[in-house]
């Protein structure tokens, strides 16, 4: 009985943890997002840095393309995005 | 060790002026003289062909071509093996040859340009004078601009990747123990690999920006008695100044008997563009410039001021 307290009450903790982190997340993914844009930007028309400084760090940033590329996917679907955000189903 | 930039429009005698410089220099100190103008002519002028690397000319003077395509190249392979061993998984599909598309990208020539320059600056300490002949006026300003232009982005790209770091940390504090893929993210700034190579970037401009500005860098500005020349100096003078880099000496060139009216004229327009600047006034030799035996070792003025 105990046992099984012990397992809501974490489950409960992880949940709010989760929610609360949530929000930190698509920020994060936002960032990354802006980042790759800045830095691959001359592949879509925009201002661009110095090229050799995308080729520079390109090797690291294979993370940041695929948040790119999922933005770009889901930028279609803006709606969705913004529910998925703030939680609604 | 002090170092000289030769600039100016296309034609008007920089590889002449620089050549003829660093031969004076070399009676004293010792010297290389380095071409970035993809159009070399240095060995021409001191009637000798140039191999890949430094050659010696005399004891105290050392001539150089760069050869921008072969360096290009060489930037561009270093990056696309780098690429290659991140993304190895590709060899397997056969996919990897397409990252030598790079090579095709715009700017990469001004980049390999500079990295030249910082690699000469950096490794060829036991010279008292380094002399650069630099490509016409367009390509200069471009890739002098180049250390400034980068540090901005770097520094604006650290701030986004700082910012990152920072929310990926929270988000980890939030958590807490437990373990997901997001949490495996790296949010110590010692660990990202992207901010590690950033700051580097970072150092290396921010030393040679600091030597490009410094007091043992100095700009000289050649030109003609003639009206397009003057107008390029113009914009050359103001580039230079825009970019904080230091012009030290004018000189105008190839003045003869009939053009020694333009000549005052020109002069007189570009004291007043750049105040405080030693001019120097050189004729045009009637004989042809040429090699060993030639009339260049006889520009009898002496381009360098003493009290550099």
């Amino acid at each position: 009985m105990l046992k099984f307290l012990k397992r809501i009450l974490s489950d409960f903790d992880t949940s709010h943890r989760e929610s609360a982190a949530a929000l930190t997340g698509v920020e994060v993914r936002e960032l990354e997002n802006i980042f790759a844009l800045l830095l691959l930007g001359s592949f879509v028309g925009l201002p661009a840095p110095p090229s050799f400084l995308a080729v520079e760090l390109l090797p690291f940033m294979e993370r940041e393309l695929k948040v790119l590329n999922s933005r770009a996917r889901d930028a279609g679907d803006m709606l969705a995005e913004m529910c998925g955000t703030i939680g609604i189903d | 060790m002090k170092i000289l930039f030769f600039a100016g429009k296309g034609g008007v005698g920089k590889s002449t002026m620089a050549a003829a410089a660093a031969w004076q220099l070399s009676q004293k100190f010792r010297v290389l003289i380095v071409s970035l103008d993809p159009a070399h002519n240095l060995g021409d002028i001191f009637g000798t062909v140039i191999k890949d690397g430094k050659t010696k000319f005399t004891d105290t003077l050392y001539l150089e071509e760069v050869n921008l395509r072969k360096l290009s190249r060489e930037y561009l392979q270093k990056e696309i093996d780098v690429l290659s061993s991140t993304y190895r998984y590709l060899q397997v599909l056969n996919l990897d040859n397409y990252f030598s598309i790079l090579k095709y990208s715009p700017g990469i020539e001004e980049y390999a340009l500079l990295t030249s320059i910082e690699k000469t600056i950096r490794d060829e300490t036991d010279f008292d004078y380094i002399v650069f002949d630099t490509p016409p006026t367009g390509l200069t300003l471009r890739f002098l601009a180049l250390p400034k232009v980068t540090i901005t982005w770097i520094d604006r790209l650290i701030g986004i990747r700082r910012q990152i770091l920072e929310k990926r940390y929270t988000i980890h504090r939030i958590r807490g123990t437990l373990s997901s893929e997001e949490t495996i993210l790296d949010y110590k700034e010692e660990d990202d690999d992207i901010l590690k190579r950033l700051w580097k970037l970072s150092d290396n401009y921010q030393t040679l920006n600091r030597t490009l500005c410094g007091s043992d860098c100095h700009v000289v500005l050649v030109f003609n008695p003639d009206i397009l020349s003057l107008k390029e100096s113009e914009r050359l003078i103001e580039g230079l100044s825009d970019l904080e880099l230091p012009l030290r000496l004018l000189i105008n060139n190839k003045v003869t008997e009939a053009t020694e009216e333009m000549a005052g004229y020109v002069e007189k327009q570009m004291k007043g563009m750049a105040k405080d600047v030693p001019l120097e006034r050189i004729h045009l030799a009637k004989t042809l410039l040429d090699g060993r035996n030639g009339a260049l070792y006889d520009i009898r003025e002496s381009i360098i001021p003493d009290s550099w």
